[in-house]
């Protein structure tokens, strides 16, 4: 089991770690100040004048409403915020759940059934599945969620699974059960908790994928229903670029590229910190 | 022989469990194409003729029992909406898919390779970080912005105004050249960064084997010690990697960008057939992802045999 | 080791590697040459006429031409017994394959019309022997069956519902083609009469449209449902080639000859002038050989596709209008596109308005009267706090044309000189009505704003809810009811599920008589009255008006019935959008973007081809 001490003193030594973890906390403090009712509030406002250039009032100008874009790329990190740490972390627990139990018991019908859901479940066709969700929730905004979380579970599973079939046959294990724990105890107080390292790891990449996967959604239109996102924002700002009017595009483009790469270069750091010799998927 | 028929279950059990909950989700989740096809002013009685056209009024139970008995005599019937047979369709539009999407993914698989064994022989230094944050970077850009910003710069007067914004008029290797240059670099783009990243990972693990001291040690070259024996001992993750990517690149990808620049493929065939609830394109497509996923497996372990004797 | 030693230990594992990389590479290039190439060099073949579409016909089956985009491809690729004149305006009826306008006996129940004669199906293997036979007046009689059998999937039978004798009891006796419908004879050949149940001014108009096509019965059954993909008709054109993205049409050699005569058209010098329309008189259409139609939504690729010269005629995105035009009242093209291309400003026939459910308590009919007034104020406070000149600025470029009620500019009982009120901002009135009528922000009822996921729809809603907080309505109390598909909002308020929709209606005819009957009881859903809106007043005054010829008396009754809607405040409406058309001044042609002008096609010529065409003759 890895401490979080241990943890921070890998990071404290991989400069571009710190640098993403950094980004990532700017920007969790700005979803925060959201959430708090203190930023971005007046993202539907429309006060200005169609498509005005970033001045004093409006730091990146306004889109066509006259909403003013800065408010709205503000409230887009608290909606990004919200879909990456519901669907990475339900995601993540379904699949260390599943993934546990598959890997305790494999080769049993468990086991078997666990894989043949990873097996389905990866070959549906993934847009299918997020509009089937989203017409049977009719607009309410969780469809895209329960969609996402409802197929990343699968890589975590796995690799929860392979890992605890690799330790099952532990001393410690072993020890335990000798000594009589029951399984879900052993399951939970000792294999899980030394599968940490997957999951933290796993986490943080379902945290990208998922904001990803609302960008386009949001783009088909079976993504964020009442709210703005970045993914809404360049849906709109794809027919303003045509009449060459930017500013939408690059602020919601480029917000999205800033906390992508802070998250992409924090689970690099993880993962060199837990394994530098481990290939990454 | 048992082993073949273990799997042939296997694939069997999967094809029935991905046909049964993608039913499911067409039939009780999926729009009501009933909706699309009356005309203004539908009586109530013309709304309930078109539902038993489509057949929506019979029982579940019977709908999917005949859904799996068609697909497994590749009865695939005729679009809701157009009225074309479904095979005349998939027939039409897989070549264009395939002609699409498969430049891209060879070459962002190639150059995935040869940029993450560069990386790897020169692990640590300049090159290594530099090709390191280069793929960092094409992980965090959004496959929209990509293309956005790709039409913008290529198709456009804004831009260099070389290539047709959108379409697919081929007929000789040059059209086809103009038409799929937009979409095979987006492709590119995009899966690039996470090729390159895997297959760094996966030849520095290689590299770090004792075969590979040894033949260092001998006096083997920098070269061909990569080509010759990191590359070829790499080769199992590698057909992993490509083989189950195909099935997310090549049907989800194509989708999106099928969409965007207008090419009648299997993709935009799909996504049409989605958002308006066409259940025959839906059930046709769906049952071949399955049996397509099914074959790659079986495929995968057949070109581990070849590539790697040792594997039983 | 030699170079050959080594090839030699090419292993077999190698061999088939490489293997697959020369299938695979083979693969791709037989891909990419089966491609079946109708690409000609297009640049200077200038008996070629590239259109350009905003969206794609699902269905080529005159029986499904529910879109404006499939009405186009139907009345190019089959006849209908009447068209509208190519260049009158406001529209007026003409003859196509019927010989003049029908014979309608004194009770207005009978129409008797002849067709001309010459008029032949393409060839085709449906036939026997592949060979096209004559149209005879027994095929629009099985067209119009068609609509009414329940195999056929028809979305245009509600233009004769409940209009012609025995057509609905034939379909209940199980639509057999073989058996007759009395109101709806071939007298012979050439020769069909229609008995109407009661009088229906607007069948004329109803046998222009695209529903209305005559299709032969051998083809439908060869084909099946494969017939909406291979269509056999005797129109102008037939069709080449079809798919998402494009269309294909190939000018019929064999169409009857009717030379154009530009006054019977209604051509005005005034306004047609400067189109060189001379140049085709005396000409028999159709005059181009090819038209090939792209199908482009995206506004972007389909503007970048005209200026890259790669179409001749487009339908200008709004977002493009800002570069477009140098002026906007009239509009006036930027002098750089003035040199190379003509405008037309065309104001749509049709508009656009939101609707309110009033069969939803909430906010529509009630049964206790105090709160039905009340209701009655809150709407037409939401209709008084609506900005209708920032919607037009923002979203139709400020050339919209908004006016108040439901007879659009369009239809030919429009009153220009009608009060504005109804569709001029008041701020103070809106909150004088709320606070009269006991509104406040606790008690105002929660709106749900219904409609189809999209960019522009989003933006819209966004728009309106800011309008209303300008009023004082709560922010969270307006809510966005979206929905990912158009079918899916059908679905929703057809089934009255939508308490604020908006819809664009386009006009099937020009007829008041079209719009005038959304707001008709018993046309509520899941017909056409989306506001489910029954007035008795109303009702009464449209059973009287419904047998009627426009006349001056019908167009008061019409009128009447406008104020009525409007003083109940059902509907906040409308706009009609103008739509600003460009087209290659090498093109000689006025074209149309309306549900009535597919029948422009045939007219269509290039300068330089009409010019031989002319030194030929000559």
């Amino acid at each position: 089991m890895l401490s979080g001490l241990y943890l921070w003193q890998q990071l404290r030594n991989d400069k571009s770690g710190l640098a993403g973890l950094s980004i990532v906390l700017i920007f969790f403090v700005l979803a925060v100040g959201v959430w708090a009712g203190l930023l971005g509030q007046d993202w539907s406002v429309a006060s200005g004048a169609r498509w005005q250039s970033p001045d004093a009032n409006f730091w990146f100008g306004t889109n066509i409403l006259g909403q003013d874009i800065f408010q709205r790329s503000i409230f887009s990190v608290q909606t990004a915020f919200e879909i990456g740490i519901v669907v990475s972390v339900f995601s993540t627990i379904l699949g260390a759940f599943l993934g546990a139990i598959a890997g305790w018991y494999s080769n049993s019908w468990i086991d078997n059934a666990v894989l043949w859901l990873t097996g389905v479940l990866d070959s549906i066709p993934f847009y299918l599945f997020v509009a089937a969700v989203a017409y049977a929730l009719q607009g309410k905004g969780w469809a895209m969620h329960i969609a996402m979380i409802a197929t990343f579970w699968t890589t975590t599973g796995r690799l929860v699974r392979a890992e605890v079939m690799k330790l099952k046959s532990r001393e410690f294990v072993l020890s335990a059960q000798a000594i009589g724990l029951p399984d879900l105890q052993i399951l939970s107080r000792h294999l899980l908790p030394n599968t940490s390292h997957i999951l933290l790891v796993q986490t943080s990449i379902a945290f990208v994928a998922a904001i990803k996967t609302e960008v386009i959604l949001s783009f088909l239109g079976i993504g964020v229903q009442n709210g703005v996102s970045w993914g809404l924002m360049l849906a709109e700002s794809t027919q303003e670029v045509l009449a060459g009017h930017f500013n939408n595009f690059l602020a919601a483009s480029g917000m999205l590229f800033a906390l992508l790469i802070g998250f992409n270069l924090l689970t690099d750091a993880l993962q060199d910190a837990f394994d530098p010799n481990q290939a990454a998927l | 022989m048992q082993y073949l028929l273990q799997k042939m279950v296997h694939g069997l059990l999967l094809i029935l469990g991905v046909t049964l909950v993608s039913f499911i989700l067409m039939v009780w989740f999926g729009p009501d194409q009933t909706y699309t096809l009356i005309g203004k002013n539908a009586t109530p009685e013309q709304i309930e003729d078109i539902g038993r056209q489509l057949g929506y009024d019979q029982p579940f139970a019977l709908r999917y029992a005949n859904y799996v008995g068609d697909l497994f005599t590749f009865n695939l019937g005729a679009s809701n909406s157009s009225g074309e047979q479904v095979s005349s369709i998939l027939r039409k539009t897989i070549p264009v898919t395939l002609a699409l999407m498969i430049p891209g993914f060879v070459l962002g698989n190639l150059l995935g390779i040869a940029l993450g064994l560069t990386a790897a022989q020169h692990r640590g230094r300049w090159a290594d970080r530099l090709i390191t944050g280069l793929s960092v970077t094409g992980m965090s850009v959004s496959f929209l912005v990509i293309i956005i910003v790709l039409q913008v710069l290529l198709s456009t007067p804004y831009g260099l105004n070389l290539f047709p914004v959108r379409g697919w008029q081929v007929g000789d290797p040059l059209s086809y050249f103009r038409y799929v240059t937009v979409p095979t670099l987006s492709l590119i783009f995009v899966t690039l960064g996470y090729n390159t990243r895997f297959y760094r990972a996966v030849f520095v693990e290689e590299s770090g084997k004792d075969h590979i001291r040894t033949a260092r040690a001998y006096g083997a070259s920098s070269a061909s010690i990569l080509w010759k024996h990191v590359l070829k001992n790499s080769l199992v993750p590698i057909t992993t990697r490509v083989m189950f990517s195909i099935p997310l690149v090549v049907i989800s990808g194509s989708l999106l960008i099928e969409s965007y620049f207008g090419i009648p493929g299997v993709g935009k065939v799909t996504f049409d057939a989605i958002t308006n609830g066409d259940q025959p394109v839906l059930k046709a497509v769906v049952g071949l992802t399955a049996v397509a996923f099914v074959l790659i497996q079986v495929l995968t372990d057949f070109v581990y045999k070849l590539v790697d004797p040792r594997i039983t | 080791m030699t170079c050959w030693g080594k090839l030699n230990r090419v292993t077999p594992y190698k061999q088939k590697i490489i293997a697959v990389c020369l299938s695979l590479g083979a693969l791709l290039v037989l891909s990419a040459c089966q491609e079946s190439a109708d690409v000609q060099n297009t640049a200077n073949d200038y008996s070629i006429y590239r259109h350009s579409m905003d969206g794609a016909p699902a269905s080529l089956d005159p029986a499904q031409a529910s879109s404006i985009y499939a009405n186009f491809l139907a009345v190019n690729l089959y006849d209908t017994l009447y068209r509208y004149k190519y260049l009158a305006r406001p529209y007026q009826l003409e003859p196509n394959l019927a010989e003049g306008l029908p014979e309608v006996s004194s009770d207005g129940l009978i129409y008797t019309i002849r067709i001309k004669p010459g008029a032949h199906f393409i060839d085709d293997p449906a036939f026997p022997e592949g060979k096209g036979r004559a149209v005879s007046a027994r095929d629009f009689v099985y067209s119009i069956k068609r609509q009414f059998d329940v195999k056929t999937r028809a979305q245009g039978a509600w233009l004769w519902q409940d209009r012609i004798v025995g057509l609905e009891d034939w379909k209940e006796e199980g639509s057999d083609y073989d058996q007759d419908v009395s109101g709806l004879k071939a007298l012979n050949d050439r020769t069909l009469q229609i008995q109407l149940i009661s009088p229906f001014p607007q069948l004329t108009h109803t046998l222009a449209q695209g529903y209305s096509a005559i299709v032969p019965r051998e083809a439908v059954e060869f084909y099946g449902k494969e017939f909406a993909i291979h269509p056999v008709g005797s129109g102008p054109y037939r069709l080449q080639a079809f798919d998402s993205a494009r269309a294909v049409l190939i000018r019929n050699a064999d169409f009857r000859e009717e030379p154009l005569s530009l006054e019977a058209e209604g051509y005005n010098p005034e306004s047609h002038a400067h189109l060189g329309l001379e140049l085709l008189e005396g000409r028999s259409p159709p005059f181009t050989n090819r038209i090939e139609i792209e199908f482009i939504s995206e506004d972007a690729a389909r503007w970048n596709s005209f200026i890259a010269g790669e179409l001749d005629f487009i339908k200008v995105p709004v977002s493009q209008f800002d570069q477009v035009l140098q002026q906007r009242d009239p509009p006036r093209l930027e002098s750089s596109l003035d040199e190379d291309y003509h405008l037309l400003a065309n104001l749509e026939s049709g508009f656009v308005h939101t609707d309110f459910n009033m069969d939803d308590r909430r906010i529509g009919y009630h049964p206790d009267k105090t709160q039905n007034a009340r209701n009655r104020a809150l709407r037409c406070a939401i209709t008084k706090a609506f900005d209708w000149q920032k919607r037009n600025e923002v979203f139709y470029y400020g050339i919209g044309q908004v006016f108040p009620g439901i007879i659009p500019p369009a239809a030919p009982e429009f009153d220009p000189g009608q009060d504005m009120g109804p569709v001029t901002r008041d701020l103070e009135g809106a909150r004088t009505l709320l606070t009269d009528f006991g509104w406040n922000a606790e008690n105002l009822p929660v709106l749900e704003y219904g409609f189809p996921a999209s960019v522009t729809e989003r933006q819209m809603f966004e728009q309106f809810r800011s309008f209303m907080g300008e009023v004082g309505y709560p922010q969270e109390k307006i809510r966005p009811l979206t929905f990912a598909t158009y079918g899916d909002y059908a679905r929703a308020y057809l089934n009255r599920e939508v308490m604020l929709t908006t819809i664009g209606w386009t006009m099937d005819y020009p007829d008041a008589e079209n719009t005038i009957q959304l707001f008709y009881g018993p046309n509520s859903s899941p017909g056409s009255n989306s506001a489910n809106y029954n007035n008795n007043e109303f009702n009464r005054l449209y059973r009287a008006s419904s047998g009627i010829q426009p006349s001056p008396m019908r167009t008061t009754m019409y009128r009447n019935m406008n104020r009525i809607v409007l003083d109940d405040c059902a509907t906040i409406s409308g706009v009609s959008r103008r739509l600003i058309l460009l087209w290659d001044k090498s093109k000689v042609m006025l074209p149309d973007r309306s549900f009535l002008g597919g029948f422009f096609f045939r007219f269509v010529d290039s300068v330089q081809h009409a010019e031989e065409g002319n030194e030929a003759e000559q």
